[in-house]
């Protein structure tokens, strides 16, 4: 019999309102408040109940999260269910909070329930299926039962459905689909544009995503005493590709030493980057890798250095995943040697 | 990865051909290249041609470098 | 005197027709003959349903081109358990009565297409396949099991040629033109179509547009609509890219062609393409959203034609085609437009592009095409986004896994799959090791089935949340 953990906060615990929300995290063998309806429901045993107080969780994040990590170390448990949390903001950032860090330290599959209102959905819907729940606690076992028919899917290894039929959030996380309908792509979009001409709603396949913005880095104040590195996506390596960067969809990624070099010669860097024409980059790969021009720069002393090595993957089909880790990845090297600001070119 | 160097707090610019493409992911300081297959030199122009407009536009791209701004920025080139 | 006779009537005819052709009435009768099998045999002919194949004779005619140094031809079926690899063109085999070539500029001399008769074999298609060597741009096909369902060609009787060339300089390039099997392919096609030459077809489809401003009143009134074709041209050297009546479409600006010409051979698909996003000949010979407009037009729509467009490298380019396509459509008067873009990744900014520059002169847009969005399914499904994009279809995911079972048979070389670059396939991976197994068992990603993403309107295949 497969063994749940389920999370809750005080006052479905029945310890107490608000005055109580800074209940101290506490782990009970057995069932509490709803962990008895999601028992009666799921395919897994629930074998212990832990219970926070939302304040608590709220204001020491850190410290709760520890400690609930530390209770669930020496237990064993195939699946790991917080909430339902309905509209209650704190009890839902609670619950997508312990979720998501259970999920990264047990690597156990997780999910919550919340209202499309709780300031948790936007926060963690990406991190963890949450189910769409209702307003209140009136909801309760309707939120129970959709969770656990999931759940149940997970545990017994059977194939989910698409996110908007099983009825949690989108999670950002696409797969293809054959539709039994039958509708070809063709019929799809001559329907789809025939709706919006006569302005009657319609679904579009492919949803634009919001813009994800970062924080300008702060400028740099003097050049000339700036050690600068340049990094590329246009997969320029030497010719052997020691590295064996894939030509798309890379993960990998190589950094080469330029410190004796005037610029990058012919023949001995070219490019492995699929998807364009490689001619010019190979006759000449400082039109990607602009070696050549950092030299240049370097000598007149506009730069205060240039590091020695540039570092290059390359940039077709690969995904943001890969892309981000592989960023943090040369990130980390770059601080080591202590690198003030980066120019990268793409293609 | 973009992203990723400017998250840590590094300064980077971004030297791209497709704009709407850097721009929709999100890079701060972006420097136009003249193609894809050669960002920064043309293969049909002689190779002084060329050493220029790699020059210039490496040149604003490190002044970019420098730059303060408040919103995601398309620095502008003259060769 | 049967002979006098029989000549009149071949100048009657040919005098009607010029007759129509002056009349500039854009009328394209396909005659269709559904192929049951198809066999090797003593002649080359059809009859009752199967195509019979003079296997020494079809051979020595593919080896007039010089260029071809070897080749076999062997038919597939569908439902056997044989895999064909490194796959580079499909073509559906058809001739002209009248003379005149197939794929005009390609096979033959230039001439209007999209007008008069076309005989069509049904139902199979001849495929062009190496017999050692594969590109970026090559494909995979399953014609049975759990990997059928990736691509159209597994419903299709494949006649393919497996050759191998002296195309020596570009042997070990990622990035091959393939230009003698893709020509072989197209030559073999027309080939293959004189069977049916002077043969009566068993069901002739009718596609007919009037002329734009001579249209009967009902369908005036109806909302116009024109579908913009991205056919692929990111090459910048001849030969790689898809030719319209064989002119390279990367030194080309869009223009107003009517959907018949690209049902009747006006374009050839190229060899640049991640096989799952591009458009065969086959394809655009078929093109299922140009047929799915005829259908609707006079009853819900006013279908206008099509903008040819296509997908250049630089930003000024794609923005140049932009203009164009936007003017033509203001022009015309379109009230919407479907714009669907042959590729993923770079050709993504052209796809969102027009389909802004549509919007903001008051076109209503929906596009049609494939994503890539991550092996994840997570990552950015197109490279560039505008909201003005909120009417899409999206046919697949070309970053998806798949692992299939070893095949029976393999047609061509699976070891093209992981060794030659193909955009789906990859020699060395530290957790998904090769994509050919020594069991002949693969690793793939969706990227490297052929047209396997059938954005040119074939499938049910959609994308959804999970």
């Amino acid at each position: 019999m497969k063994k749940a953990i389920h999370y809750i906060n005080q006052f479905f615990a029945g310890i107490g309102g608000e005055e109580k929300a800074d209940h101290k995290p506490e782990i009970r063998e057995g069932l509490v408040g709803p962990a008895m309806a999601l028992n009666e429901v799921l395919d897994a045993q629930v074998t212990h109940t832990v219970i926070c107080g939302d304040n608590f969780m709220g204001s020491n994040t850190d410290e709760a999260v520890e400690m609930i990590l530390g209770f669930l170390e020496d237990k064993e448990f195939d699946i790991f269910i917080a909430g339902p949390a309905f509209q209650a903001g704190r009890y839902g950032i609670a619950c997508g909070t312990i979720a998501k860090a259970v999920k990264e330290k047990f690597g156990v599959p997780v999910l919550t329930s919340m209202h499309i209102e709780n300031p948790g959905v936007e926060m963690f819907k990406k991190d963890m299926p949450i189910f769409k729940g209702g307003k209140s606690a009136a909801k309760l076992k309707d939120d129970v039962k959709a969770m656990a028919d999931y759940a149940n899917k997970i545990l017994n290894g059977e194939k989910t459905l698409p996110a908007a039929e099983e009825g949690f959030y989108d999670r950002g996380i696409r797969a293809q689909v054959w539709l039994e309908s039958g509708k070809t792509g063709a019929q799809r979009g001559v329907e789809m544009l025939i709706k919006k001409l006569a302005g009657e709603e319609f679904i579009s396949e492919l949803p634009i995503p919001e813009k994800d913005l970062v924080a300008i880095a702060p400028p740099i104040k003097d050049l000339s005493k700036s050690k600068i590195a340049l990094i590329t996506t246009g997969g320029i390596v030497p010719v052997a590709n020691p590295d064996r960067i894939q030509s798309a969809s890379a993960t990998r990624w190589g950094r080469y030493d330029i410190s004796k070099m005037d610029r990058l010669k012919a023949g001995e860097y070219k490019t492995i980057h699929a998807g364009f024409d490689p001619a010019a980059a190979d006759a000449d790969p400082n039109v990607v890798m602009p070696v050549d021009a950092m030299k240049e720069y370097l000598k007149e002393g506009k730069i205060g250095a240039l590091h020695d090595y540039f570092y290059s993957t390359v940039g077709t089909g690969t995904t943001q995943a890969e892309a981000a880790r592989m960023g943090k990845e040369i990130v980390v090297k770059l601080k080591e040697d202590n690198v003030d600001a980066v120019i990268m070119t793409s293609t | 990865m973009v992203k990723e160097i400017e998250r840590a707090g590094i300064p980077i610019v971004q030297m791209c051909n497709l704009i709407p493409v850097a721009m929709t992911v999100g890079t701060n300081k972006i420097v136009p290249t003249i193609s894809i297959p050669y960002p920064l030199g043309d293969p049909q122009t002689p190779k002084e041609v060329q050493w220029k407009l790699r020059y210039h536009r490496v040149g604003i791209a490190l002044d970019a470098l420098t730059a303060d701004i408040d919103e995601q920025t398309v620095f502008k080139v003259k060769i | 005197m049967i002979m006098i006779v029989l000549k009149l009537t071949k100048i009657i005819t040919i005098t009607k027709e010029i007759k129509i052709e002056r009349r500039g009435h854009m009328k394209l009768e396909l005659g269709k003959f559904n192929v049951k099998d198809v066999l090797f045999g003593e002649k080359t002919f059809f009859k009752d349903g199967v195509l019979t194949i003079n296997k020494d004779e079809a051979i020595s005619f593919i080896k007039e081109d010089e260029h071809i140094t070897d080749v076999d031809i062997v038919i597939a079926k569908p439902g056997e358990n044989t895999r064909i690899v490194p796959v580079k063109e499909a073509v559906e085999p058809r001739i002209r009565p009248d003379g005149r070539a197939v794929f005009p500029g390609v096979t033959g001399e230039l001439a209007m297409a999209g007008e008069g008769r076309v005989h069509a074999l049904k139902g199979c298609s001849v495929l062009g396949v190496g017999m050692h060597w594969g590109s970026f741009g090559d494909g995979l096909i399953d014609m049975g099991g759990e990997g059928a369902k990736y691509t159209l060609y597994s419903q299709l009787i494949n006649i393919c040629i497996v050759a191998d060339t002296d195309e020596e300089k570009e042997r070990h390039e990622q990035q091959k033109k393939n230009t003698a099997i893709r020509m072989a392919s197209h030559k073999f096609a027309e080939y293959l179509g004189e069977t049916v030459k002077e043969l009566e077809p068993e069901e002739i489809d009718i596609y007919e547009l009037d002329p734009v401003t001579k249209r009967d009143e009902k369908v005036d009134k109806l909302p116009s609509v024109v579908l913009v074709m991205q056919p692929q041209s990111q090459m910048e050297e001849l030969g790689y890219n898809d030719l319209v009546y064989g002119w390279d479409m990367n030194k080309y600006v869009p223009s107003f062609m009517n959907p018949n010409e690209v049902l009747d051979g006006a374009l050839i698909s190229g060899s640049f393409m991640p096989s799952s996003s591009k458009w065969s000949t086959y394809d655009f010979q078929n093109f299922p959203t140009i047929r799915e407009l005829y259908k609707e037009h006079g009853k819900s729509l006013n279908f206008l034609g099509v903008i040819m467009s296509n997908l250049n490298v630089s930003l000024e380019q794609k923005i140049r085609s932009s203009i164009f396509v936007a003017q033509m459509a203001k022009s015309l008067g379109a009230d919407g437009a479907i714009v669907t873009e042959e590729g993923y990744g770079n050709p993504d900014a052209d796809y969102i592009l027009c389909l802004a520059a549509l919007e903001d002169v008051g076109v209503k847009t929906v596009g049609i095409s494939n994503e890539c969005t991550g092996r994840d399914g997570a990552s950015q499904p197109l490279v560039t986004l505008d909201v003005k994009a909120n009417a899409l279809v999206s046919t697949g995911n070309v970053s998806e896994i798949i692992k299939l079972p070893p095949a029976d048979k393999v047609i061509g070389e699976l070891e093209s799959l992981a060794r030659d670059g193909l955009s789906g396939g990859w020699p060395f991976d530290e957790f998904l090791g090769s994509s050919v197994k020594e069991d002949g068992s693969i690793i793939m990603e969706n990227n490297g089935m052929f047209c396997g993403d059938m954005i040119a309107g074939w499938s049910t295949k959609t994308m959804k949340e999970f």
